[in-house]
């Protein structure tokens, strides 16, 4: 874990708004979106965790409306160090938990640009997923809200934080192996 | 079919080896819940999720709902979750604030030490009806060590002293590194299950034989394990590489039993003087301004790995947080992991407490799932007939006394407090207790 976790980016705050930013093109967020739901479909973690910006993190929750990954657990926190420690793992020959590897199915939707900052070049993007996993002849189904915060690089972006609200996420889990 | 007695349970156990029906059998399950849930001393939870008159939180003892409560007068209740009147469940929040618990059915309203103190439409009640025979049922007996509460559904048996004194070393080698000598349990839970029965989890915390295998997927290319504490450069070294076999200084690894199925294992030593960062270093002198800084060494320095409280509790002192096991049914089990505030200690090592918890044992983390994985497929392969007997026979023979810690030791790659386990089981299966 690098340094002092209090050095780490504000967390995108809680789920709430309903209503996007008016007169903005939604197509650059949605297909972005919609890219790295299926590059985790793919099990290309890597290129996924590529997505994210060198200071990025990934968050899911353990409670509704969690204001701080800092004070209260989370199911995953993770920043590039923690995230490329994950993903070792996942391509090691002897992780048991994805022996045989989980499938997934994404679902994305409902994207809603939620705010800008031209200045600054981030956004915050809102949007539905519904991840189902299938792993040795068991099915699941995760289902939340999420928010990815980006930062324009170039044409693209890259996530500085994204967020998933699981709807269920204070409930007790099975082992989870990959990333919503 | 089980037959109910001394003998039949007895067969169950043998000196190196268990029958696989103490894992599979319905039966042996709801014996479990009567002779072990219902009569051991249980962790319930600690004072400070209850920390202000009116506060309460909702777990299960074993399968049986219970509220702990902070009275008005500060005292702690265990109270049985359950209408006195027709049984509804009183409370459902799994944690809150109030001043008196209503009934959601017909209103039935209780004090927060239980004392029903509202009935509505008093006028119907029968000729004889006394409202103070109605309170919520009490866990007969209540315990608490530093913060840690216990109780015992059970009115007789072993006294909170004899069951717990000999582990209360354990419980302080925890609290004593807030520099306040005080815990919460404010940082919220991880909670994961598995299909598999709930002694799985209580074997597997004291067993340091499976790391190196099961935890493959968790060391670098030199056998070392990811870094779990703040101010580490490294984990643990747990594999020698070349070999690809379990590594020296962790075969080093000691558990002991004092007795009652509890148990711990020793740590590894990593390397602590090179233990080091901006927030470890300000955590040790916190430390150290309030207790010195010898003794601050001393407490930093570490000892304990897995402790077990038998039979549904254990602290652990690497990745610091206490473990609630919770059986459901012979082949389900919940787990509660309460990461622990060390209050005095800089909020950054608090932080970086959570976050590494987070890694480790959470549902999603990277190394409690392998250990789940491990346990679905224990209680699959059990289903097989091929053999009756679980091995559990490492090291019998070469346990020895270590007096100055009045307990029993053995290597921790064996199997001795397994065994230990099993003989509380059976000790308390039998009726015993």
């Amino acid at each position: 874990m690098a340094g002092d976790a209090r050095e780490a980016p504000a967390p995108v705050g809680d789920i709430g708004g309903i209503g996007g930013v008016g007169g903005i093109d939604r197509k650059p967020f949605d297909d972005f979106i919609v890219h790295e739901a299926r590059l985790l479909d793919a099990r290309r973690f890597r290129d996924w965790m590529a997505l994210f910006a060198d200071d990025g993190t990934y968050w899911v929750p353990a409670v509704p409306d969690q204001a701080s990954p800092f004070d209260q657990a989370s199911l995953f926190y993770d920043d590039r160090d923690l995230m490329k420690t994950r993903i070792d793992r996942l391509e090691h020959p002897r992780i048991h938990v994805q022996t045989p590897p989980s499938r997934t199915a994404h679902l994305v939707g409902n994207v809603v640009v939620e705010e800008t900052d031209e200045a600054k070049g981030e956004y915050v993007v809102g949007s539905t997923v519904i991840m189902v996993e299938s792993r040795e002849d068991k099915q699941r189904l995760f289902a939340g809200r999420q928010r990815h915060r980006l930062r324009r690089e170039g044409k693209s972006f890259r996530i500085v934080q994204k967020r998933v609200d699981l709807i269920n996420c204070d409930s007790a889990f099975d082992a989870m192996a990959v990333p919503i | 079919m089980l037959d109910r007695t001394r003998d039949d349970i007895s067969r169950l156990v043998e000196p190196g080896r268990v029958h696989r029906r103490v894992y599979t059998d319905p039966e042996l399950f709801e014996l479990e819940m009567e002779r072990i849930f219902g009569r051991a001393w249980l962790f319930v939870g600690h004072a400070s999720q209850v920390r202000k008159p009116g506060d309460y939180i909702t777990v299960d003892l074993g399968r049986q709902p219970v509220i702990m409560t902070r009275h008005h007068d500060g005292s702690v209740h265990v109270l049985l979750n359950r209408c006195t009147h027709r049984g509804p469940k009183v409370v459902n929040e799994r944690c809150g604030h109030g001043n008196r618990l209503v009934c959601c059915y017909h209103g039935w309203t209780y004090d927060m030490d239980g004392t029903l103190v509202g009935v509505p439409v008093p006028e119907g009640c029968a000729d004889g009806f006394r409202k103070e025979e109605f309170g919520l049922a009490r866990a007969p007996r209540v315990g608490e060590y530093r913060g840690f509460v216990f109780a015992s559904l059970a009115a007789s048996g072993p006294s909170f002293e004899d069951h717990i004194g000999p582990m209360k070393r354990n419980i302080d080698d925890l609290v004593d590194r807030a520099p306040e000598g005080e815990l919460a349990f404010d940082a919220g839970m991880h909670r994961y299950a598995f299909d598999g029965n709930w002694k799985l989890q209580i074997e597997n915390v004291l067993d340091s034989y499976h790391v190196p295998f099961g935890h493959a997927s968790t060391v670098n290319k030199d056998g070392v394990q990811f870094a779990r504490r703040e101010g580490d450069q490294a984990g643990a070294k747990v594999v020698e590489a070349k070999k690809e076999s379990t590594a020296a200084s962790w075969k080093e690894r000691k558990s002991y039993t004092v007795g009652n199925g509890h148990g711990w294992t020793s740590n590894t030593s990593l390397d602590e003087g090179k233990r080091s960062s901006p927030t470890f270093d300000a955590y040790k002198c916190a430390l150290a301004d309030k207790v010195g800084a010898a003794r601050a060494d001393e407490i930093l320095t570490p000892r304990l790995h897995n402790s077990l409280i038998y039979p549904n509790m254990s602290i652990m002192g690497l990745n610091i947080h206490v473990r609630v096991i919770r059986p459901i049914a012979v082949d389900r089990t919940e787990v509660n992991i309460f990461p622990v505030r060390l209050v005095g200690a800089p909020t950054a090592m608090n932080s970086a407490n959570i976050r590494l918890l987070n890694v480790t044992h959470a549902a999603a983390s990277f190394v409690q799932t392998d250990d789940l994985e491990a346990f679905a497929r224990t209680q699959k392969g059990l289903r097989s007939t091929a053999t009756d007997w679980v091995d559990i026979s490492r090291g019998l023979g070469a346990e020895e006394p270590d007096r100055e810690l009045n307990a029993t030791r053995e290597l921790a790659t064996h199997e001795m407090v397994v065994r230990a386990q099993y003989k509380a089981w059976a000790t308390y299966m039998r009726g015993a207790v």
